[in-house]
């Protein structure tokens, strides 16, 4: 085949001789396709470290029974066991615990009913706890624990060893009994995992009498939906009957939400990658006119030239895209962790101990890496095949018809604007179609760029240039020589900087809304807590016993404390949040009559009335109004309450329930809380009490006692922490934007060799050469940073509305002035970076050599 | 072996047009050597390119080797300068990433052809036009002259059925010129058919007809004298 004889003796030659231009490219691409690899394989591994430690949770039970987090009473478990075709209805308690020796490492702590949990689960012990006949049984006394060996190994306990807890009832000593190998739910949660009694957990966790959740094994032969709905009909209503993929899939949805943003805007950084590969592909053939022209005269078809172009560019794609994949496992590696961690305080219990690869994203990565090259390649490539053999023969060549005439840029730029629109007004702010929107529309305004640049440069040449001599003259000049590829560079720095506004945007406004949303509710000093502070669910939390706030009230300088309870219950076939605290005691004695989590004034919370407010979320999802009526499943049967209101509540996408506490334990039976919020009396100083708190309640278990500002703080940093992708994403998009700027330098410093040599042999200085040059820089870069803003401010208002506002509630958009002066600077400030390097190479133009005939 | 028929050919130059060439008609035999002069702008190249197929006529007919040049398709066209044409140009125009022999080979590596076969006849062709010591460099490690030498072996390889040269002397010196024009001579009597577009009336007297051009036009057709034809 002739075409690889072309690309072993031409293309070959030329990816060795044109070393600069072709890493530009490759790196391009090999960014693009790390942001895509990275993103999708931390989220596929947080959704199957979630999976794998759920599944080794569950054993083989094949069907699980949950209802308010709360627990339910035990008694269900008679009727779960009574339901035909049920061969074992097993109880679990499943909490978190704290190790407070070492390093307060957190775990999982299974309590279970050691004569019937092995039918569902497989433990096995390893071979020194052996000298005791049957470990198992030891777990009867109330301070046994079995702890896996990993974690052993890993803090350095032994056998027999005792070690401090964390519980609901404060620090308790438990005694290892033995140490289980690493196999079944030994081997959830990185191994942080620890089997109790389930009555020894009961006590020590707050549950007396209740119960997590029922697993449940069929008997051989039983059709597994039959049995599922027997049990549903035995069952007070609220009760979740599912099957484990069940399960898994609810929470799968939850996560996936949140991941997708990151899905998509990974694939903008490729989009950036597209624009240089363009460049750099219409750069080498404006440069190789002459070669083409010669392979055109002696003998090289129209088709030929073009899958030359085209091969080249497969070649780098597969090299760029490799290594893409490459970085993209690393950085997925070094992310995984703190992602997780944003997970798991955020959503739900997991512990992502590394990444999980499956042959799906690095094939996208590869996939995506090569089909967006070759289509950015695919009309540079196409002009290629249009220059003429008599190219060959004249030096300077006549001018040919361009496929990108401005006319026709400004057309697709409609055309894609327009479709933009089209799909905005269909889906309105439904996420991925906003993102394809959103997508769309950027891509219809980087069509405008050659249009806004010669305008930008109109202007700059009457404003400015003059003040700046001839290097601004000549800057001016210059760019719009090569209109068309400066252009493209300017979009490659639009699209960077619209990013990083639009994301900018979007979490100034996310962080903006929820901080004053907090300072709203939280009207209380002091905050106090036994696990993550900005936990906002379940995550991480040993709950505390709601009638500490007594003894708290005891402490010197404490006007009031009021529990807040916050756990998940059943609403509709979807988990929603209860949010329960004191709204009847606590505003009477505060100093502002305002209660906690509620706005002043607000009073229809009577104790006895049922009544409940609802977060915007709930009011949307479910279409609720205020005064209608939700029947709420608590573990005696379902219960109707009155919406006395609907609030801003961002805690939960899938909606929060307001209630007052007293309702909350009357129904659900649940005497526990998240935290404390304390008010502090007029004359007392904060700090003092906070540390009389500690004195008095850190012996006995371990707290975070934190004023109202450290409490924002914190919450501050699990944002920042949300937003890690975000960040990265930034810098890979920036990264290749000036990228985008130096192949498009690059080539016009190549190019004007000879206009440079004659500039330096009439005098200009070296300096005065490098100046252009980075002036030339600076000048697309204020072009693409000024046009990006633009286009990021709108963006980030969409996602916000797309994102943040359609799930969690209204929500005011900040306009991130910082991030726009950011912005400016950046693009300003990195062009002319990125401007050096040509420059350098510019002012080292040698006069005898650029102006002898080539 | 050619034959030129009212051949016309205007460009476009934005909405200007230009008569290149206006009804032009010649013949020419296997193994003849002309040499096309006249002024500058006067169509030399432009009837060169058409007769190599690098360009198609306005108008008229361009037979070589009995196939025509004109009513093909682009991919046809090519194929015929692949194979019936062989180029040798004023600038020398070889590919600066090759190779003196890869250059040599380019068009039977166009053709397919695997290098390992076409190496021992592009050092052959090296050999014959005094470069057989030259097979591994670059054109920039060569001299202008080199360099001329080089694109005619190129030319050669695939055994053209005409050799087109546009100014092969316009860029050497008188010497190297002598040099590069006896090589064409040599050639000629070796059988190949030669066109050659010059200014240079020493350089033309090396062929064996001459026709001049004038504003896109023949004025004059001769045989040069002390040549039988
Ligand atoms: N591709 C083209 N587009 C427009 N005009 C062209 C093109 N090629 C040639 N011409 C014009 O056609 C005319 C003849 O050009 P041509 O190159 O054939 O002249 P020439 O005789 O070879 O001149 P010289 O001796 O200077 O090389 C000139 O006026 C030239 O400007
Ligand atoms: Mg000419």
């Amino acid at each position: 085949m002739n075409l690889w004889n072309l690309l072993r003796y031409i293309s070959m030659k030329h990816l060795r001789l044109q070393k600069a231009q072709i890493f530009m490219a490759v790196a391009g691409i090999c960014l693009g396709v790390t942001a895509i690899v990275s993103i999708g394989v931390v989220n596929r591994s947080v959704i199957f470290s979630f999976q794998d430690s759920f599944n080794r949770m569950i054993g083989n039970a094949a069907l699980q029974i949950t209802g308010a987090q709360s627990g339910f009473p035990e008694s269900i478990i008679e009727k779960v066991q009574d339901v035909r075709g049920v061969q074992y209805a097993v109880p679990v308690i499943e909490t978190d615990g704290m190790l407070v020796d070492g390093k307060e490492r957190s775990m999982l702590i299974l309590g279970v009913d050691v004569l019937v949990d092995t039918q569902v689960r497989d433990y096995s012990l390893t071979g020194e706890s052996a000298d005791v006949p049957d470990p198992i049984l030891f777990l009867a006394k109330p301070d046994s624990i079995l702890i896996t060996k990993a974690m052993a190994d890993r803090e350095g306990f032994a056998i027999d060893q005792k070690i401090q807890v964390q519980t609901v009832e404060g620090i308790r000593t438990f005694r290892i009994r033995g140490l289980l190998n690493p196999e079944g739910p030994a081997k959830a949660m990185g191994g942080n995992v620890a089997v109790m009694d389930i009555y020894a957990a009961q006590m020590a966790f707050g549950k007396t009498g209740r119960i997590d959740r029922i697993d449940v094994s069929l008997r051989k032969g039983e059709n597994l939906e039959t049995v599922r709905q027997a049990i549903m009909d035995a069952l007070p209503k609220g009760y979740m009957v599912d099957t484990p993929a069940g399960r898994t899939r609810q929470v799968e949805n939850m996560i996936a939400k949140f991941q997708n943003g990151f899905d998509f805007i990974s694939y903008l950084a490729i989009l950036v990658g597209m624009y240089l590969i363009y460049n750099a592909v219409s750069i080498s053939v404006v440069h190789r006119r002459k070669e083409i022209g010669i392979l055109r005269a002696i003998g090289c078809r129209r088709k030929e030239i073009m899958l030359l172009f085209m091969g080249e560019t497969l070649m780098i794609s597969v090299i760029a895209s490799s290594l893409g994949v490459a970085l993209g496992l690393l950085l997925a590696n070094s992310l995984v962790g703190a992602f997780g961690k944003v997970i798991s305080e955020t959503f739900v219990r997991t512990s992502v101990t590394g990444i999980h690869v499956t042959w799906l994203y690095p094939a996208i990565g590869l996939l995506c890496g090569m089909i967006t090259s070759l289509i950015a390649a695919l009309f540079p490539a196409m002009s290629s095949s249009r220059i003429s053999p008599a190219s060959a023969i004249r030096s300077v060549p006549y001018t040919e018809d361009k496929i990108f005439t401005t006319l026709r840029l400004n057309l697709g730029g409609v055309f894609f604007i327009a479709l933009s629109f089209l799909l905005f007004h269909i889906y309105g702010f439904s996420g991925p179609y906003l993102l394809a929107a959103q997508i769309m529309l950027a891509v219809g305004i980087s069509f405008f760029t050659p249009a806004f640049l010669n305008g930008f440069v109109t202007l700059f040449n009457r404003v400015f240039a003059s003040r700046l001599g001839s290097a601004g003259r000549l800057a001016g000049l210059n760019l719009r020589k090569n209109l068309t590829r400066n252009a493209v560079a300017v979009a490659a720095v639009f699209f960077g900087i619209s990013v990083f506004v639009a994301s900018s945007g979007y979490v100034h406004s996310v962080k903006g809304t929820t901080l004053n949303w907090l300072d709203s509710i939280i009207k209380s000093e002091i905050i106090l807590s036994s696990g993550h502070p900005g936990s906002s669910t379940n995550a991480q939390i040993i709950p505390l016993p709601a009638n500490m706030s007594r003894e708290l009230e005891k402490v010197p300088g404490v006007l009031a404390a009021a529990p807040w309870r916050r756990a998940f219950t059943d609403y509709q076939g979807s988990k929603v949040l209860l949010s329960a605290s004191d709204y009847t005691q606590y505003p009477k004695r505060s100093h502002d009559g305002a209660g906690p989590g509620f706005m002043k004034n607000q009073t229809h919370f009577i104790p006895d009335g049922n009544r409940v407010e609802i977060s915007e979320a709930f009011a949307a999802i479910f279409s609720v109004k205020k005064g209608d009526e939700i029947s709420l499943p608590t573990p005696a049967g379902p219960v109707v309450f009155k919406v006395a209101g609907i609030v801003v509540d961002y805690s939960y996408d899938s909606g929060v329930i307001n209630m007052d506490i007293k309702t909350y334990q009357r129904y659900w039976g649940d005497m526990l809380c998240n935290s404390f919020l304390v008010h502090v009396e007029a004359g007392a100083k904060v700090g003092d009490v906070r540390d009389e708190i500690q004195r008095r309640f850190g012996v006995d278990r371990k707290l975070y006692v934190l004023s109202a500002l450290e409490f924002k703080n914190e919450i501050r940093k699990m944002l920042d922490d949300m937003f890690i992708f975000n960040y990265a994403l930034n810098v890979i998009t920036l990264t290749i934007a000036c990228l985008g700027i130096i192949v498009a330098l690059f080539a016009s410093v190549l190019e004007r060799t000879r206009e440079i040599g004659t500039l330096r042999a009439i005098g200009m200085l070296r300096r005065q050469i490098y100046g252009v040059v980075v002036l030339e820089s600076v000048l697309m870069g204020l072009a693409g940073g000024s046009l990006g803003s633009v286009a990021g401010i709108i963006s980030g208002w969409l996602n916000l509305e797309g994102f943040f506002v359609a799930s969690l509630g209204s929500a005011k958009y900040y306009l991130p002035f910082g991030a726009i002066l950011w912005a400016l600077l950046l693009s300003a400030g990195l062009s002319a970076l990125a401007g050096m390097i040509p420059a350098r190479r510019a002012a080292k133009t040698n006069i005898v050599e650029a102006l002898a005939y080539d | 072996m050619i034959q030129v028929r009212n051949v016309s050919k205007t460009y476009l130059q934005g909405k200007q047009e230009i008569q290149a060439l206006h009804n032009i008609s010649f013949g020419m035999e296997k193994g003849e050597f002309v040499s096309i002069m006249g002024p500058s702008g006067s169509g030399k190249s432009t009837l060169l390119n058409l007769i190599g197929g690098i360009d198609q006529p306005s108008a008229g007919e361009i037979f070589i080797d009995g196939s025509p040049l004109h009513g093909i398709s682009d991919d046809e066209l090519t194929l015929i300068r692949r194979r019936k044409v062989g180029f040798i140009f004023q600038f020398f125009n070889l590919l600066p990433i090759l190779t003196a022999e890869e250059n040599v080979g380019l068009p039977l590596l166009l053709d397919g052809v695997p290098f390992s076969r076409i190496k021992e006849k592009a050092c052959r062709l090296l050999e014959n036009v005094g470069l057989g010591l030259r097979t591994d460099h670059r054109p920039e490690q060569l001299s202008g002259g080199e360099m001329q030498r080089v694109a005619i072996a190129r030319a050669l390889i695939t055994d053209p059925a005409v050799l087109l040269a546009d100014e092969p002397t316009g860029n050497l010196d008188s010497h190297i010129s002598e040099e590069i024009l006896e090589l064409l001579k040599n050639l000629n009597q070796a059988g190949q058919t030669i066109v050659m577009v010059t200014h240079d009336a020493r350089a033309a007297s090396f062929g064996k007809r001459i026709i001049r051009l004038k504003d896109g036009g023949i004025t004059e057709d001769v045989s040069v004298p002390g040549c039988d034809v």
